[in-house]
């Protein structure tokens, strides 16, 4: 049972991206982690003693981004849901969504959610 | 205008060999590209068709920008929905379908008793109109083996212009024939059902897009529309780059409304809505559906407006073939900045002979010259390089979702300008009309320098590379 994190192109990303190796890490277990980026993400800073697999977004299936990330949950049986979170105005809510509040409800597993700068 | 060029890395391609395939190939892309000509002929028609049809239905300057511009508003929900089901019922069924929309909406336009049913009418070929800027393009690439896709795509491009030359120059043929008729305006349109017709009977012996069927699990078929337009080996050879290609194409739809809340790739979307904004701001538009009376408004008589009307797109034509020759050798912000500044000239020119000019034989003709030196230069530098911009610009998992959306804009834009240029024309004269367009041309050059990147002489990646580094 592996731990997933959601990671954005944002500083919320490599904060979930961080923290979901400390969380694998602390379970004894493997992180996958599920690229919202539009760009390849740099793994190079990560330690190496977590096994880490990245999936990225591919084809209109994976549009949502909340979709992508239930998807894999399902797919891989995971464990936990890590996220980035970060306060957002009530326009970008309205205009842009919010990907963290839509997984912290919506996740079949618990949620680890921390802000940038949290271990 | 086109869609994206797709970026793959060729595997070394057997080359593809003249022989009975070449020239179903040449077929193929003749037929496809009677779409660009509809296009073309159909929003350039109502340019001459307009004063007599003004008369004959009694429309007012808001019921005329009404008319012409709602095809163009027709033309946006085109191009959005006309993507999304040449994806899913493919592009040869889209085509087909388009050439009888293009029919049918002809017809009813040609036969309309009211602006109001004429106007519905405009929407319902502004659809097609739309659909087939959406489809043709793909179609084209889709079909062609990679060395010829830039030059039959080019292609494309230089049928919308040339079909807009020939409505003008047919309308004039007309209107000096029959032109004390008040129907003449219904010849005018009818002419637009042949090649329409044309493109309905062509494309029923058009094969389907062989890329298009292998995203739909069809390899077989796929490889047998190959083999009607490759060479036997080449054909064999070209299906791996079909998949990879259709491959890619799923990739370019991956990237939604979520990923603007990344600030470059944000900043990108709305470099490329600009652009669009930008370019139908400059009114070249106002001069291809309104140019037979901007001349009249210039003092010209009638018969010699639309004939005057023709050098439009004679201009047209010539500035896009010479962009087409220039286009990689400039950088792309000379290149639009020149531009800009070029168009913008011509419209202060325009302005002052307006107002300074006293009214005699040659003011018109000072008039007649900057329009059409204004034609040139914009369809010779930023009408063809914001599409090349367009396509360039977006990285690949959001290339589709980004330009649907400027796309839009664009088609937006264009309809905004062709609906409030009657009325403005009538409340404030062309002089002033002409300054208002400069005054945007300064904006454009502005927004210009400081927001577009440069792309030429970079790969797609080096310059994602670089513009997501800056602007994180």
């Amino acid at each position: 049972m592996s731990v997933i994190a959601a990671v954005p192109d944002s500083p919320e990303g490599t904060a979930a991206l961080q923290a979901g190796v400390a969380e694998a890490r602390r379970l004894d277990t493997d992180l996958l982690v599920v690229s919202l980026s539009l760009r390849p993400l740099d793994l190079s800073a990560l330690p190496d003693d977590v096994k880490i697999h990245v999936v990225e977004r591919k084809g209109r299936d994976d549009r949502d981004p909340v979709d992508a990330v239930l998807d894999e949950i399902g797919l891989h049986g995971a464990e936990r849901l890590v996220i980035g979170v970060k306060r957002r105005s009530p326009v970008g809510k309205a205009l842009l969504g919010s990907v963290s509040q839509q997984l912290l409800l919506d996740s079949p597993v618990p949620v680890l959610a921390v802000k940038t700068g949290q271990g | 205008m086109s869609q994206s060029l797709a970026k793959s890395k060729h595997p070394a391609l057997p080359p593809d060999q003249p022989g009975a395939h070449s020239r179903r190939l040449g077929v193929v892309a003749v037929i496809a590209t009677f779409g660009g000509l509809l296009f073309g002929y159909d929003t350039g028609v109502i340019n001459g068709a307009l004063e007599p049809m003004k008369a004959d239905l009694g429309l007012t300057a808001f019921t005329e920008g009404f008319v012409v511009s709602i095809l163009i508003f027709g033309a946006a929900v085109g191009a959005l929905v006309g993507g999304r089901l040449s994806d899913i019922y493919g592009r040869r069924h889209n085509i087909l379908m388009l050439a009888v929309l293009f029919i049918v909406g002809t017809l009813a336009c040609v036969f309309s008793p009211t602006w109001e049913v004429l106007a519905f009418s405009r929407f319902l070929l502004g659809l097609a109109v739309g659909g087939a800027s959406a489809t043709v393009p793909v179609y084209l690439a889709e079909v062609s083996p990679f060395e010829k896709r830039g030059s039959l795509v080019t292609r494309n491009e230089v049928m919308i212009v040339s079909g807009q030359f020939a409505a003008f120059v047919v309308n004039a043929i007309i209107f000096n024939a029959w032109g004390q008729n008040d129907v003449v305006w219904r010849y005018m349109l009818a002419v637009a059902v042949l090649p329409a017709i044309v493109l309905l009977v062509g494309m029923l012996f058009m094969p389907e897009s062989p890329r298009w069927l292998s995203s739909q699990e069809r390899d077989t078929e796929a490889l047998g529309v190959l083999k009607q337009v490759r060479s036997p080996e080449r054909a064999e050879a070209e299906m791996a780059e079909v998949h990879a290609l259709a491959e890619e194409e799923k990739e370019a739809q991956t990237g939604g409304w979520s990923d603007l809340s990344v600030p470059w790739i944000r900043r990108l979307v709305l470099i490329g809505i600009g652009l669009g904004v930008f370019q139908q701001f400059t009114g070249i538009n106002s001069i291809m559906y309104y140019g037979s009376q901007l001349l009249t408004d210039a003092g010209f008589s009638a018969e010699a407006a639309i004939l005057g009307n023709t050098l439009y797109g004679l201009a047209s034509v010539l500035g896009i073939t010479i962009a087409i020759f220039v286009m990689n050798k400039i950088n792309r912000r000379a290149m639009l900045l020149g531009g800009f500044a070029l168009t913008t000239l011509f419209h202060l020119l325009v302005g002052l002979s307006a107002y300074l000019l006293p009214e005699s034989d040659l003011k018109p003709y000072v008039i007649l010259t900057f329009t059409v030196l204004f034609v040139f230069f914009m369809q010779g530098t930023i009408g063809p390089l914001v599409w090349l911009l367009l396509a360039e610009i977006f990285p690949l998992k959001i290339r589709s979702f980004a330009m649907g959306l400027c796309v839009f804009c664009l088609w937006i834009a264009n309809a905004s300008v062709a609906f409030g240029f009657p009325p403005m024309v009538e409340a404030v004269g062309i002089g002033a009309t002409f300054f208002i367009f400069a005054g945007l041309g300064a904006l454009a050059l502005a927004f210009i320098y400081k927001y577009v990147p440069e792309t030429r002489g970079q790969t797609l990646e080096e310059f994602e590379d670089n513009f997501s580094r800056k602007y994180a």
